[in-house]
């Protein structure tokens, strides 16, 4: 059995050649047999799942007794909740803080690091960036939160022995949320940071050489060369990283728990709640719905807004 | 200004930024070291003058501290190969072979890239439920497996490899299992050690689902673990901290081994 | 079949006398019986998670058959881990239910009068007449008993007997009425420059809730209406309540947002309101402590309190057979025996009453230190449970926010009140 070969490959003429109807099905069925593995775990554990969530939303589901179903009523139950709109809220608030947070360091990082990429230290600096990335989300907020203990935190103690009068940032609301970005911007600018370093490492150096016969330097060099090659790599960052932005939970329970008050209670920490402290499992699908459908509104958006980046 | 002297000043800057980087992390080692008493003293001891190991025997003795890590490397080393398994064939398919719809059919599998785990935890939850497999490995890493960042790795590596070798291989009677092993998989070493890399990250790393999917805490894997540390110590930062610089330790060991490679392998999930 | 043996049989015999052959002196590996392993989770921590560390350390070395395996702490997501294994049927076999949950808990919990292996109560010889009468009798629900009483546990008055005399108080006499109090509070202050008050523990959103309904049931009020339905704090009790815990800090008694149990251990805190949980912290803080009644703030002294419980939650029959549920409500029965043990070493008031009484617990320093105050509050009948509703995790959830709000001087208490108010009201009408 052969593929067809493309333009200027020899013609294949087996002897003796099945005829046309059995070979299409014998290569649709070799091609099955490379799809299916994937294909199987796909269907069973990625698509399969958004499906029974919708299902699964449109019931009244207690896990450990009746089922009843109840049509929109849980999403009905959403909208009419100011607790479900806060949370809402507050992962745009947090998206809105980390994303650029993440993108806007990972960058400053690479070039940092891409500007002394002659020196032999730098690959030790570049460890040194890189490494946070490597720590578990639990051991990243669970440092974070020490060092931003209210009485205890270093954080706190070094801005005060400093002069400064901070505020308790994890028992403030207004500064729960961007304290939980920065920890994670810290915990993921590292990987951007390579990403954008390869990036830079793309650029032919006669773009450099032009650039400085221009006379660009510094931030201008930055500005108009660098930034506008970059934008490919920086569009698909944003949508990975953004996506991430939609789901983040670990580093907010264990910092704040979604405190004090609600002020940092996001979505998929209210999922959670809802599901598993409450047993609104119903109620529970229908966030992860809602989710689901933000984040394909927004990549459909940025795509939109930001020009096609070449991801396939 | 001398050009020679902003660019020391700046590496200067630059190492100092990097050690600032680190310091959450040192201080995380310290605290884990430090008695009790000096971690909640006013004005802070900076630098231990006594180091104990209280709290890391803490950790070790009353907690099955390495049962969680022995999770965590099941877990990240079955999503892992498992993924990377039913990934090749796949990726092979998408870009060596010529089939009708190919495209279409892989755009659909690459926009699930925006499907993340976490919104789907609860019809997870009812699925595992029902195949037996909570509180299970397989309950944990399946979900992972069926992510297509693997696929799509893939085919981009494999669509820059010439399409000739592949000719070469057919007129002399190869078939496509066998290109792909001996032909296409070969030139592959880069892109399945990026793989790899990323997908033992990931999983290793996975929080949201780990939780609900895992009840009992011998199958905790090491973030959950951490968390039920916290939940049972929530004022006592000596063993929290030993707790989270026990689980950092074979982060730093890996990294410092491989750092190139896991580097350059980043560098290969770039998506670009 | 005509064959006396079968070649399965003969071939198990077959490795059977190889493998005893191998093990030389011992017994047959296949005879030795393991012991039956019981999971046993709580959701203790600290200063209680020690405590039942020992008590189980006990059990395992006086126990040959049976074997508990101990995992604890998670109080945040003990419950739905709880509701999550029992689904799964992979639940431990013993746990541990706060009495105030038992009217959503009990979902995930065997019915111990009626269980497959039958009446657990019979089996174990657990009578009524040997707990204390509340605490046993709050333990049912819908008619079916669920929990075994295991302790008592309140909210007391914890003291820095140092601070109280660099204030010029008298450490002997800790304040009872609401004047005594804010007087050692504006000594404190004023003389000593630390923190002179902490009214809940380390300031979580829960505690911060407990120490306003102290607040608000020492002057009658409710949280609730009687049947159940709507919110009741929002009227002047309620106000008042609240905005007696923003007056503390306003007047530079107390700081909000810190931890009471670190402050307190390290000396920083005069007066910590906390739960009888905190003494061995206190007593390993080498803080010269002393304890006493919560202060009548309002009309009638009160304090919050619950009881935890030993549980035995759902068990699939494929994963414990009936002869482990026995063992397990057998090994309940154990734990009460010696929970003096949870008394001395966890601070608690056992539920068990030959434990309450017995000579070792009356004897023991916890219990002078602070225990015989904590059995005294019981005793004048001055504990309060948290509400007992179906919807209690949802109702309290709605509660903390605008409760911790006003209390970190964020929003008025008049509004926070109002905001808490519609929100329950919300949960209790979906």
């Amino acid at each position: 059995m052969r593929w067809r070969v493309r333009a200027g490959a020899p013609a294949d003429a087996p002897a003796r050649a099945p005829s046309r109807g059995l070979r299409s099905i014998l290569r649709a069925g070799e091609l099955a047999l490379f799809l299916a593995p994937f294909a199987g775990f796909w269907l069973l554990f990625r698509l399969g799942p958004v499906l029974y969530g919708v299902a699964i939303s449109l019931y009244r589901w207690d896990p450990l007794g009746d089922v009843e179903f109840v049509g929109a009523s849980n999403y009905l139950r959403l909208a009419a909740d100011p607790r479900f709109w806060n949370a809402l809220r507050n992962t745009l608030i947090f998206a809105a803080l980390a994303i650029p947070g993440i993108l806007a360091l990972g960058l400053g990082l690479a070039l940092l690091v891409f500007a002394y990429r002659h020196r032999p230290a730098v690959r030790w600096i570049e460890a040194a960036f890189f490494f946070p990335y490597l720590l578990t989300v639990s051991v990243v907020g669970l440092v974070w939160r020490w060092l931003l203990d209210p009485d205890f935190g270093a954080v706190l103690l070094a801005l005060r022995s400093l002069g400064f009068r901070p505020p308790v940032f994890l028992n403030e609301p207004a500064w729960a949320l961007p304290a939980i970005a920065f920890a994670t911007a810290w915990w993921l600018a590292g990987y951007r940071m390579v990403i954008f370093r390869a990036a830079l490492e793309d650029i032919p150096e006669e773009i450099f050489d032009a650039a400085k016969v221009d006379g660009a330097t510094g931030w201008r060099l930055v500005r108009s060369v660098l930034l506008p090659l970059l934008k490919p790599a920086a569009l698909f960052a944003l949508v990975l990283t953004g996506i991430s932005g939609f789901i983040v939970f670990g580093q907010v329970l264990i910092m704040t728990a979604g405190g004090p008050g609600r002020a940092s209670e996001v979505l998929a920490l209210y999922l959670y709640r809802f599901g598993f402290e409450y047993l609104e499992m119903g109620q529970a699908a229908a966030v992860g719905v809602v989710i689901f459908t933000l984040i394909l509104l927004l990549t459909l958006l940025s795509f939109r807004w930001l020009g096609y980046g070449g991801a396939g | 200004m001398n050009v020679r002297a902003v660019a020391r000043v700046g590496l200067v800057v630059a190492t100092l930024l990097a050690v600032l980087w680190l310091a959450p992390v040192l201080w995380m080692f310290a605290t884990a070291v430090k008695p009790t008493p000096h971690i909640f003293a006013l004005p802070p001891v900076w630098i231990p003058s006594v180091v104990v190991g209280d709290h890391l025997s803490a950790v070790l003795i009353k907690w099955p501290f390495t049962r969680w890590v022995w999770n965590s490397v099941v877990v990240a080393t079955c999503a892992t190969v498992l993924s990377t398994v039913v990934s090749v064939p796949a990726a092979f398919a998408f870009s060596r072979l010529q089939w009708r719809g190919r495209d279409a059919v892989f755009l659909v599998f690459l926009s699930s890239m925006l499907i993340p785990l976490e919104v789907n935890v609860i019809p997870l939850y009812f699925l595992m439920n029902r195949l037996h497999l909570l509180n299970t490995y397989p309950g944990v890493f399946l979900p992972i497996v069926g992510m297509p960042v693997g696929v799509f790795l893939l085919r981009q590596f494999f669509l820059n490899i010439p399409q000739e070798l592949d000719d070469a291989a057919r007129v002399d009677g190869a078939g496509s299992w066998r290109i792909l092993l001996s032909v296409i998989l070969p030139l592959s070493g880069p892109a399945l050690a990026a793989l790899a890399i990323y997908m033992f990250v990931f999983s290793w790393n996975e929080f949201f689902w780990s939780m609900i999917a895992l009840s009992s805490p011998r199958m905790f894997t090491l973030p959950i673990g951490l968390r039920a540390l916290q939940g049972a110590y929530d004022i006592d930062y000596g063993v929290l901290m030993a707790g989270a610089s026990l689980a950092t330790v074979p982060a730093v060991l890996v990294f410092l081994l491989l750092q190139r490679h896991i580097i350059r392998g980043v560098t290969l999930t770039a998506f670009r | 079949m005509e064959y006396a043996v079968s070649r399965r049989e003969f071939l198990r015999m077959a490795v059977g006398v190889a493998l005893s052959a191998s093990a030389g002196l011992g017994r047959p590996a296949w005879a030795q019986k393991r012991p039956v392993l019981l999971d046993f989770y709580t959701l203790f921590h600290s200063g209680d998670a020690a405590a039942m560390e020992m008590i189980v350390r006990k059990f395992n070395a006086e126990h040959r058959d049976v074997q508990i395996n101990l995992l604890q702490g998670q109080w945040a997501e003990y419950y739905a881990q709880l509701f999550a294994a029992v689904g799964a049927g992979n639940a431990p076999h013993i746990g541990i239910c706060h009495t105030s949950r038992v009217m959503d808990v009990y979902r995930a919990l065997t019915p111990l009068e009626e269980s497959r292996a039958g009446n657990l109560l019979d089996l174990a010889r657990i009578r009524a007449s040997d707990y204390t009468r509340s605490v046993w009798d709050a333990g049912v629900y819908q008619g079916k008993r669920y929990l075994v009483p295991l302790d008592s546990h309140m909210w007391g008055l914890w003291y820095n007997k140092d601070l109280f005399r660099q204030a010029g108080l008298d450490p002997e006499r800790p304040p009872e009425t609401r004047e005594e109090f804010e007087r050692a509070c504006e000594a404190i202050r004023s003389r000593t420059g630390r923190m002179a008050f902490h009214p809940c523990e380390d300031a979580l959103p829960r505690k911060i809730r407990r120490a306003w309904e102290i607040l608000l049931w020492g002057q009658g009020g409710e949280l609730l209406t009687p049947d159940g339905r709507r919110a009741a704090f929002n009227d002047e009790r309620g106000l008042r309540a609240l905005d007696y815990l923003v007056t503390l800090s306003r007047r530079g008694w107390h700081q909000p947002g810190t931890d009471g149990f670190k402050l307190f251990a390290a000396g920083q805190v005069g007066m910590l309101l906390a739960g009888n949980w905190y003494l061995p912290t206190a007593k390993g803080s080498g803080v010269n402590f002393g304890f006493h009644y919560v202060p009548k703030f309002f009309d009638r002294p009160v304090t919050w309190g619950d009881s935890h419980n030993l549980v035995i939650p759902r068990q699939r029959p494929e994963r414990t057979s009936n002869e482990v549920l026995v063992e397990a409500i057998r090994t309940v029965k154990w734990i009460n025996e010696n929970s003096h043990l949870w008394g001395i070493h966890g601070g608690h008031i056992p539920a068990y009453l030959p434990a309450q009484r017995s000579r070792e617990l009356l004897e023991s320093d916890s219990w002078r230190l602070a225990l015989r105050k904590f059995s005294e509050m019981a005793n004048r009948g001055w504990v309060r449970y948290p509400v007992i509703h179906p919807k209690a995790p949802q109702i309290h959830a709605a509660i903390e926010p605008a409760v911790q709000e006003a209390y970190n001087l964020r929003v008025s208490p008049r509004e926070a009140l109002a905001r808490a108010e519609a929100e329950v009201n919300r949960v209790l009408a979906s």
